[in-house]
């Protein structure tokens, strides 16, 4: 079964864990020591036990009351599998945050009804992360009903709010859906709740449901396979790769970027010699003549459809540090030395561009990298593999960006 | 237990040894005879085409189950491994923190050093343990074993660790995303040979197993693959249940960890 990953987003104490130690529980979908284990854990910090801490393994985070690195939970629902993603809501633990998010097909984002909660910087900076990392449909669920009596119009300016900026920032109206919940009061989590009659929906449950039937996925039949390297085999020195859009054949032509024109002459597939491998699959192969150079990072593409390299990259760019000294892109296996000129700012809490060419810590900006190498790239938009990096200064983690 | 997708694991698992052997010079992985690092080594003889392209350590401490031995002098011989058996001391009170602790972590310490591996395979699973599931791909260690992670690497897009981001080794981690069941779905589909401690004998099975000292197996019928898989497709209780480890104190493993136990 394909399982549905989905990154659970929002401000820290707006509820992520207990909703997901509540989902658990629901659909039992947690063994029995891990619940006593949590309780005792709670007894031992003289604390009310709290469906969050089935989750938070740390000492500390237990402690402290916040998820510091991802957790993963695994639930099943009718006939579909979701993993959860469970992210620290925590500024300062954002690269965690991005760790975790950017294997998730989709992201649920928890906020606030309560009247002292609400949307938050956080909130905005959390999905603007999400598009930039490529995810397309969000789930926005309203918690904490129960605080407010289940009123039709919080919810609904809250909805309007964030329905401008996600449109602001490029999500697409179908990819949004908005679910008003308690996961305190276990109101529409996993029933649809009688308490909100205005509401026609389904419940948070349902409404992920949905979106696991319905995942459209764009099809993509160009032939790109991304090289790892050389390997020795008993059957003498192959290339390995692995194949991220349409079907790679054993005896077809192909283009090397950058390179040249080779013959594909043996293809294995599974350890096995085989005729076809397809998206997602790690292949080895041999050339019908010899490819000199360095592997790593270079693109195999169908005959007459080579991808270009360049030396230069318009990217979006959030960026995790106040400033970059030595800025390097790590991009398909590579590292690579690059020059870093702003050309503007971009507000990830209003998705407005800004003229200052700074960086802001947590903030982005539209730039351009004038890189060390020819790689070869395409857009984000394009080839989503092909179009993204993760920023370093020097070899700390500064960011991540992506193609234009 | 939620039935993953055998092919995504598969892919997975291999991209990520195909990536420690390109990015890595030495590098080794740990073999304790069980199913998950058995299983590791079927996968890496589908990702080098038939060979296991690195040494297996086994860390010995000499109370391993008898069955166990059997299981290694047999798998060694038939798929060709370039196996190094480390001994460890071992004292009749020790278990659990001491034991798994002091013990292994010190004589694989010795080892790392002698021969400069710079790279460790460990066939670790996430939802064995929550401190578990915390972990990376590739995880970095310094060089005395110390895994910080409260400070771990942002780890996305194929991105793992390379040689500029450690002072020590990495752990290599590519069974993280397979549960049991999948484990055991995949001995099914592909022949795997596995140790026999894990079949029912006199209404008793190990499901995880560890030294004599502190693995205690479970009332379970299970006499082969598909009661095992029919097994853990309905239960409710936990994999290390009865691993000594695990359950001494809540935070015991996550100390374990941060000092260097796989």
């Amino acid at each position: 079964m394909l399982i549905n990953k989905i990154t659970l987003l929002g401000h820290k104490d707006h509820g992520k864990s207990t909703l997901l130690g509540s989902l658990l529980m629901a659909t039992k979908s947690v063994t029995e020591q891990r619940i006593e284990e949590a309780k005792k854990a709670s007894k031992q910090l003289h604390r009310q036990f709290e469906p969050g801490y089935i989750l938070d393994s740390f000492a500390e985070e237990r402690e402290n009351e916040m998820t510091i690195d991802t957790t993963r939970a695994q639930i099943k629902y009718k006939d579909a599998a979701f993993e959860f993603i469970d992210v620290p809501g925590h500024e300062e633990l954002i690269k965690n945050m991005i760790s975790g998010a950017s294997y998730a097909n989709f992201a649920v984002l928890l906020i606030s009804a309560k009247s002292d909660e609400g949307i938050r910087d956080q909130t905005k900076r959390h999905l603007f992360l999400a598009k930039l990392l490529g995810i397309q449909k969000v789930i926005i669920a309203v918690n904490k009903m129960d605080t407010i009596d289940y009123d039709k119009k919080e919810f609904s300016r809250i909805s309007k709010e964030l329905s401008a900026f996600l449109g602001k920032i490029g999500f697409s109206e179908s990819g949004i859906y908005f679910v008003p919940m308690s996961a305190y009061a276990n109101e529409n989590l996993v029933k649809k709740s009688g308490k909100m009659g205005w509401y026609k929906g389904g419940s948070l449950l349902e409404t992920m449901y949905s979106f696991a039937k319905n995942p459209g996925l764009k099809s993509d039949n160009k032939l790109r396979v991304v090289l790892q390297g050389r390997m020795e085999s008993e059957s003498g020195e192959k290339i390995v790769g692995k194949v991220i859009s349409g079907t790679l054949k054993s005896g077809i032509k192909v283009n090397v970027v950058p390179g040249a024109a080779y013959t594909v002459k043996e293809l294995f597939v599974k350890g096995k010699k085989s005729n076809s491998a397809r998206r997602g699959e790690n292949i080895a192969i041999t050339l019908n003549k010899k490819l000199s150079g360095e592997v790593r990072g270079r693109v195999l593409c169908g005959s007459g459809d080579a991808i270009k390299a360049s030396d230069s990259l318009n990217a979006l760019v959030f960026f995790t540090t106040k400033s970059i000294k030595r800025p390097r892109i790590r991009f398909n296996g590579l590292e690579v030395n690059a020059d870093m000129t702003i050309e503007n700012s971009v507000s990830v809490v209003t998705g407005e561009i800004k003229s200052e060419r700074k960086i802001t810590e947590l903030g982005a900006a539209n730039v351009r990298l004038k890189l060390g190498d020819k790689i070869p790239s395409e857009s984000f938009d394009e080839t989503p593999e092909l179009g993204r990096f993760v920023l370093y200064d020097g070899n700390d983690f500064a960011g991540i960006g992506t193609v234009k | 237990m939620i039935k993953q997708d055998l092919n995504e694991l598969e892919e997975r698992s291999i991209f990520i040894m195909r990536e420690a052997k390109s990015k890595f010079k030495n590098v080794a992985a740990l073999w304790s005879m069980g199913k998950d690092s058995t299983t590791m080594l079927a996968l890496a003889r589908k990702a080098f085409l038939g060979k296991v392209p690195f040494p297996v350590i086994h860390i010995d401490n000499s109370i391993d189950f008898p069955e166990t031995y059997a299981f290694r002098e047999y798998l060694t011989k038939k798929w060709n491994l370039d196996l190094i058996v480390v001994k460890s001391e071992i004292k009749p009170e020790m278990s659990g923190f001491s034991c798994c602790g002091a013990n292994k972590t010190v004589a694989l310490k010795k080892l790392m050093k002698e021969r400069g591996f710079d790279a460790l395979i460990v066939s670790i699973r996430r939802d064995e343990h929550g401190i578990r599931a915390k972990e990376r791909y590739v995880s970095p260690r310094d060089v005395n074993f110390k895994w910080d992670y409260k400070n771990q690497r942002a780890e996305l897009w194929d991105d793992y660790a390379s040689k500029s981001d450690i002072k020590g080794h990495v752990r290599v981690h590519p069974l993280l995303d397979w549960n049991e069941l999948s484990v055991w779905e995949y001995i099914k589909k592909e022949k795997i040979p596995i140790n026999p401690l894990y079949y029912s004998r006199n209404g008793n099975r190990y499901r995880s197993l560890g030294c004599t000292h502190c693995s205690s197996p479970h009332k379970s019928n299970a006499k082969n693959i598909n009661d095992i898989i029919n097994e853990l497709e309905t239960t409710r209780s936990e994999e290390r249940a009865g691993r000594e480890q695990d359950k001494e104190k809540s935070y015991v493993m996550a100390k374990l960890r941060s000092l260097g136990y796989m």
